[in-house]
């Protein structure tokens, strides 16, 4: 069943057009990749899918609702979570806060409550703090809960990134380069979460990356994006052997020799 | 360094000593009973009474920093601030005026840190709620009001105990009809924007003379009523004491003040903890990180808004009813600062700081400055050679921008700042010093504050 249909997204800064009708659609227990070179559109059409842009044209229709146009935290409330290129935690903030700010849409008691000092209210942080325990033990940084998340390595940081969006109990989940910036082996780390993350958890995601090891290894479906435009879709193989993709990464002579 | 090392170890030990274990019950309440003391004897105002007088707020501080027994706090803090300092205020007004303003000061601070603390928005226009609580007590309980209608009557006095939730009210709705048209903008815009609308409430009160007199213009409004006093009986007939009603006054704005700084302190750490404190410093820390976690930007910021100028409102009927008079240039720009520069003197989201930087401020200005004036003029009288133009309270606002600018060269944190905050600023000295290259093997983090994620 398709969890996510985007179909002929669109979306124009000035005379750029950064994403030029793209139709895309992800089933639900994937694990789809989004490749291409830089500045093929890859991070806008995330922007569009969490409703950062309003795509000028195109709809997108997640879990049986129509989310173009809304605002980010509404889409966020509805199950879609993302990480973000260039790592975004609330730095300032524990390891621990970070994720609970994740929970955020999942924490309900009231303003009166809370000034009052209702016991619902106390209750409710009890379990939070303990789901966001479990949240971090998951990815394996439960005993860094109350450090600072800037204080974090690079590679605990990619991680915290992914407990808080895991915190929001998404369906979906956009991870925007899980891997850059790490070593050989934090990367293998990142990959086994990412495949955890579908295989226990059930959740559907959604790549963007660069290594393209990670990306065959991992993929079942990968999208091609170049200059805004859709070029291919197919798994590995496909995408692999696909004259226009060798063309988009290393020119047209490379293509012709393959 | 080596010869300092055995002092600061005796400090440091004297230090632990007084604020630990039996020593330390021992201490507060002996400083409680001198200070106490020493303050009711000398019913004079004078500098050693403004000496005792600091020493005996001071220990409100010490005693909360101490790691004594939380029930041992609050008696301390109870006894002075609850019997002794109303006591010695009915044998010298001029201490517990000064009290009363500190208080004031206090949740005016407390709401502001609101704002610019937790949720990251600078307002240089908070004064302006303030001004909204002032004036509608000061209008509907006055003449003023038949200056509208001829046929309205002027509010009870008694109507000044419910007016205290009008004032948050309409603290809050100011809050939010300031917030809904500048929220989309950030740091400086908002500055200014807020600025401007502190601006615009001022001119309005010293304009809206005409054509229909609201607010009495320039000339502001006299004679604003004070609550009936309902415990005059109780007090002079059961407890005996034989007050005047002007110093009942004084003591029921005193408590007024003091119960409503209380509720600000609760509401404020109970929302600072809470779902709501997260949501305001994550949209304070990268605002699109905290939409991306589903917070809801718009109310979440009109929310902090509305708390931190709903105190302010309430401040306002309390501060109108007791100076009988206000007029605009009790609300201007300099106010604001003023209370921002409190909340940055003590630590910027710091709930402590704050109250501790708008004690300091208004201590400076209602004590420390006049007093200073005072021992010039003796010493002039001496025969000291101190020209008859030099007044310190002249130069408040030098000595106060002076203060500020040390402040920000040597602990930019605050005085108190927050327990989170005075790590992150330690951490950022880390990574500036350059001779501590030990420190750097984790690259420091890749996001940047306004970073797009384009």
């Amino acid at each position: 069943m398709a969890l996510l249909e985007a179909t002929n997204v669109t979306k124009t800064f000035g005379g750029l057009t950064a994403v030029n009708d793209v139709t895309l659609t992800i089933d639900e227990g994937r694990i789809v990749s989004v490749i291409g070179p830089n500045g093929a559109g890859k991070t806008t059409f995330f922007n569009i899918l969490t409703g950062i842009y309003k795509p000028d044209q195109g709809t997108i229709v997640f879990n049986g609702k129509p989310i173009a146009g809304l605002k980010s935290n509404d889409i966020a409330a509805q199950g879609m979570r993302r990480t973000f290129q260039n790592i975004r935690l609330f730095n300032n903030m524990t390891v621990l806060e970070n994720v609970l700010v994740g929970m955020h849409t999942h924490l309900h008691v009231p303003f009166w409550s809370i000034i009052f000092k209702l016991p619902s209210v106390r209750r409710e942080e009890q379990k939070a703090r303990e789901r966001a325990r479990e949240h971090l033990a998951y990815v394996g940084l439960d005993d860094k809960r109350e450090e600072l998340a800037k204080n974090l390595p690079y590679g605990d940081q990619r991680r915290l990134e992914i407990a808080r969006a895991l915190a929001g109990e998404p369906r979906l989940i956009l991870l925007d380069e899980p891997t850059a910036g790490m070593n050989p082996k934090e990367t293998v780390a990142a990959t086994t979460l990412i495949r955890r993350l579908r295989d226990e958890l059930k959740l559907t995601v959604v790549l963007i990356e660069h290594d393209m090891r990670l990306v065959m290894a991992i993929s079942e479906r990968i999208s091609v994006l170049d200059y805004g435009t859709k070029i291919a879709e197919g798994d590995a193989q496909t995408i692999r052997s696909n004259p226009r993709v060798i063309e988009a990464y290393l020119g047209k002579g490379a293509a012709d020799a393959a | 360094m080596t010869p300092t090392v055995p002092s600061e170890s005796l400090w440091e030990r004297a230090k632990l000593t007084l604020n630990t274990g039996p020593t330390a019950y021992g201490f507060f309440t002996l400083y409680a009973l001198i200070c106490s003391g020493l303050l009711i004897s000398n019913t004079r105002t004078s500098l050693a009474t403004d000496v005792i007088f600091v020493f005996f707020l001071l220990l409100v501080l010490l005693v909360y920093r101490s790691s004594t027994h939380t029930f041992f706090k609050l008696a301390v803090v109870a006894f002075q601030l609850g019997v002794v300092l109303p006591y010695f205020g009915t044998l010298n007004p001029f201490y517990i005026e000064v009290a009363t303003q500190a208080g004031i000061f206090v949740a005016l601070a407390l709401g502001l840190n609101v704002v610019v603390g937790f949720a990251g928005l600078l307002d240089l226009g908070y004064v302006a709620f303030f001004a909204v609580g002032a004036y509608a007590w000061a209008i509907l309980s006055t003449s003023q009001i038949t200056q509208i209608n001829p046929a309205w009557m002027p509010l009870a006095p008694s109507a000044f105990y419910p007016f205290l939730f009008v004032g948050l009210l309409l603290g809050a709705i100011t809050g939010v009809l300031l917030g809904l048209p500048v929220l989309r903008l950030r740091g400086d815009y908002l500055a200014i924007v807020t600025l401007g609308f502190g601006e615009v409430i001022r001119v309005l009160a010293n304009n809206l003379d005409r054509p229909v007199n609201f607010t009495n213009g320039s000339q502001g409004i006299r004679e604003i009523e004070r609550p009936n006093l309902f415990f005059a009986d109780f007090v002079r007939d059961t407890l005996g004491w034989n007050l005047t009603n002007q110093k009942l006054h004084e003591l029921f704005f005193y408590f007024a003040v003091l119960f409503i700084v209380i509720m600000t302190v609760l509401v404020v750490t109970r929302l600072k903890e809470s779902r709501i404190g997260r949501a305001w410093e994550a949209i304070r820390e990268d605002e699109t990180a905290a939409i991306a976690q589903g917070i809801p930007l718009v109310r979440t910021k009109l929310l902090a808004f509305a708390v931190g100028a709903s105190f302010a409102g309430a401040m306002g009927v309390i501060f109108a009813s007791k100076q009988l008079f206000i007029n605009p240039p009790t609300f201007d720009l300099l106010r604001s600062i003023n209370i921002l520069a409190m909340v940055i003197l003590g630590g910027m989201g710091s709930i402590p700081g704050v109250m501790l930087g708008a004690v300091l401020v208004t201590l400076l200005d209602l004590q420390l400055l006049p007093r200073a004036a005072a021992v010039l003029r003796d010493l002039q009288r001496m025969g000291l050679p101190i020209p008859a133009a030099f007044d310190p309270t002249q130069y408040q606002r030098l000595l106060f921008g002076i203060l500020l600018v040390v402040m920000m060269i040597f602990r930019p944190q605050g005085i108190l700042p927050d327990e989170r905050r005075k790590e992150e600023l330690a951490a950022g000295d880390v990574s500036v010093d350059d001779d501590d290259d030990s420190e750097d093997d984790s690259p420091p983090a890749a996001a940047k504050p306004n970073g797009a994620a384009v």
